[in-house]
């Protein structure tokens, strides 16, 4: 996503942003670097007093998205979780003041969040679920050298203080920035209405930036509830973290039951996707790789589906068409635009090994820890996740869910509509699987000094 | 006004059930008696391999399969109902195309009760109905508040409140049956439409 950057310095497209840039913080904002390093530190607080003694000691190093459009790396960027804004002593008042489904977390809103079978919370890493988690703290650069200088910064705030370290994970440092499963990410954002820069050819009209941010007026043309006081609110937003592990082996496994050459494997992972592994859409590329398309983000995501409405290029059950259908038909009134997210991907492991083909390697620990960020995140999450990833229907696919992401039951199938007839192909596996999640809230500058400052 | 559903008294065994349906009866008139004994066998079948029955649609309503029902009875303003009735019968008593657009909606009735103070409402649609209202707020929030408007007290859609106002006048049913719980709306489509392709081919294979 530095092509957001790059593309800025080249044509001039910054605007006067209608945000308090100044406030929100970076991450929400600014694009992955490319290339990309970083860390995740997952951390509790064992004493009130140390937890806001560590926010005042962070908030020093908390970057603002102000001119988040040109390259300023690296940054840290912090959220904490409602276990972690009680751990802080906050008011009773206030903590009610945030919506039900963060207050209980994400572990607690499986049922809701189709977090069940291998999915479910009791499947999840030792450090998630169980209201352990009270702050997330993301390191982003876009060298190594950088990623380590950002986490040693972080590790010196947290010296001395009763607060415990639960999971630190690196990510990034892949070739070619490609995720665990070997394809390029990350392309596709929202664009946010007045937040100071043009949106890229394809991003679609910009969305309010209320559905983004606290304090905004959203599509419905009025700011969601805050969480109050206002300071601790105004300029805030939710974070949806969800670390999934890619079963690299089950996923080579299925091209290779339905591919006979390398050809017709990468057709079926771009069908699948709706890109090929080199960020191309299949709408712009139908038959072919096209690598430079792929790299070219004035070009990468220029597209619709006014001329694939039958989904003979991009199948209706694809994960791109899914997670952002754009003009595609679908069987319900929606408003496609009050179900985005801005997502950080982030990618941990080893890289994708194309030849991976045993159960062993489906154990690897390697796949990605999402930053989906809304303002109404944990409202978006559950819809996606019931209605855009784990259903068809929307889409007029039946019971068929993402081939990607969706926990996939016994024996499921993907069609790729195509003349004369559609080809079904059986064997689809769950080849992302949910190791751990939590809802974090990631609030302004100012109200990361409200919370160090409480009960002086 | 939302009434908890009643858990039916466990039975071990049909013959139990066809014994708590004569208790149930004794009382009832010589009609209803007689009615039981002449279809006492058949209903002993029934009760003791009863169908999957029917679940919960969230907090409130009833579902079976991938369909749930919504049914209300709320209080009209004065000069409600004539405006509601005139409103329905200027549109033929026929809310498609409009309600066609939403995709979920498998049907939908207004009846005036009470002298015309009070409105049932009832209908039946895929899935929970709150995971779409967002996009309702968005995208038809007037033809929503249009007809609300009638109700006493609603707030508008747009209000945090109108999800509570739902919730509060809604009524479980205890019963429903719906001949094909597993078809969505889409689904229904798309058989159509592969029947219509089926008939098609068969025409040029002809």
């Amino acid at each position: 996503m530095s092509s957001v950057n790059e593309s800025a310095a080249a044509s001039g497209a910054a605007r006067e942003s209608m945000l308090d840039l100044h406030e929100i913080q970076a991450t929400v904002l600014r694009p992955r670097p490319a290339p990309y390093f970083g860390t995740h530190v997952l951390l509790r607080i064992d004493e009130p007093a140390a937890g806001r003694e560590l926010f005042r000691r962070l908030t020093l190093h908390i970057d603002s998205a102000a001119g988040w459009w040109s390259a300023k790396t690296p940054w840290l960027s912090v959220g904490i979780s409602y276990a972690g804004l009680k751990a802080l002593g906050l008011p009773e008042d206030s903590l009610q003041s945030f919506p039900e489904a963060f207050r209980q977390g994400m572990a607690a809103r499986a049922r809701q969040l189709g977090d069940v079978g291998i999915n479910e919370p009791k499947n999840w890493d030792a450090a998630y679920g169980k209201g352990g988690v009270h702050i997330g703290v993301q390191a982003f650069s876009d060298s190594e050298e950088d990623r380590r200088r950002m986490l040693g910064i972080a590790r010196e705030q947290i010296d001395g203080l009763s607060v415990s370290i639960l999971a630190m994970q690196d990510f990034g440092a892949q070739p070619g920035d490609l995720n665990s499963l070997g394809y390029k990410d990350g392309i596709d954002q929202p664009a946010i209405e007045g937040s100071g820069f043009d949106p890229l050819p394809g991003q679609g009209l910009p969305i309010k930036p209320g559905e983004f941010i606290l304090g905004y007026p959203g599509e419905a043309g009025f700011p969601l509830p805050m969480p109050q006081p206002d300071i601790l609110g105004r300029n805030g937003t939710f974070v949806g973290f969800r670390k999934y592990q890619s079963r690299v082996g089950a996923f080579n496994r299925f091209l290779q039951a339905h591919g006979s050459n390398e050809a017709e494997r990468e057709l079926l992972a771009a069908k699948l996707v709706g890109r090929w592994r080199s960020g191309a859409p299949l709408v712009l590329a139908p038959d072919v790789d096209d690598p430079a398309l792929g790299a070219d983000a004035q070009r990468n995501n220029d597209f619709d589906y006014a001329n694939d409405s039958r989904g003979r290029q991009a199948p209706f059950g694809c994960h791109i068409r899914r997670m952002n259908p754009r003009d595609s038909k679908l069987t319900r009134l929606t408003d496609v635009k009050i179900h985005r997210l801005i997502r950080r991907g982030t990618t941990y492991g080893p890289p994708y090994d194309p030849n991976a083909l045993s159960e062993a390697d489906d154990e690897v620990p390697r796949g990605a820890i999402f930053l989906f960020i809304s303002a109404k995140a944990m409202a978006t999450i559950e819809f996606l996740q019931q209605e855009w990833i784990n259903d068809g229907n929307f889409i007029g696919i039946g019971d068929e869910r993402d081939p990607i992401i969706g926990l996939q039951e016994e024996d499921a199938k993907f069609t790729i509509p195509r003349d004369p007839v559609r080809r079904l192909v059986r064997g689809i596996e769950t080849f992302n699987v949910l190791r751990g999640g939590e809802y974090f809230f990631m609030p302004s500058i100012s109200a990361l000094k409200w919370l160090a400052g409480l009960h002086q | 006004m939302a009434t908890q559903t009643q858990t039916a008294p466990q039975s071990d065994s049909g013959a139990q059930k066809i014994q708590q349906l004569r208790e149930l009866f004794a009382d009832a008139s010589d009609v209803g008696k007689r009615a039981l004994e002449n279809v006492i066998k058949e209903l002993s079948s029934q009760v003791s391999e009863p169908p999957p029955p029917i679940e919960s649609a969230g907090r409130v309503g009833a579902r079976l399969g991938k369909r749930s029902e919504l049914t209300m009875i709320v209080p009209l303003v004065p000069g409600g109902a004539k405006r509601l009735r005139t409103f329905l019968q200027l549109l033929g008593g026929n809310l498609s195309p409009g309600a066609t657009k939403v995709g979920t909606l498998h049907d939908m009735r207004f009846v005036f009760i009470d002298n015309d103070t009070r409105l049932l409402f009832a209908t039946s649609f895929d899935g929970d109905w709150d995971t779409y209202i967002d996009d309702f707020i968005a995208l038809i929030p007037d033809y929503l508040d249009l007809m609300d408007s009638a109700w006493e007290g609603w707030p508008g859609i747009r209000d945090p409140g109108a999800k509570d106002y739902l919730v509060k006048h809604q009524i479980t049913a205890e019963g429903w049956f719906v001949a094909n719980p597993e078809l969505t709306l889409a689904e229904i489509d798309r058989l159509k439409r592969i029947g219509k392709a089926a008939d098609e081919f068969l025409d040029k294979v002809q």
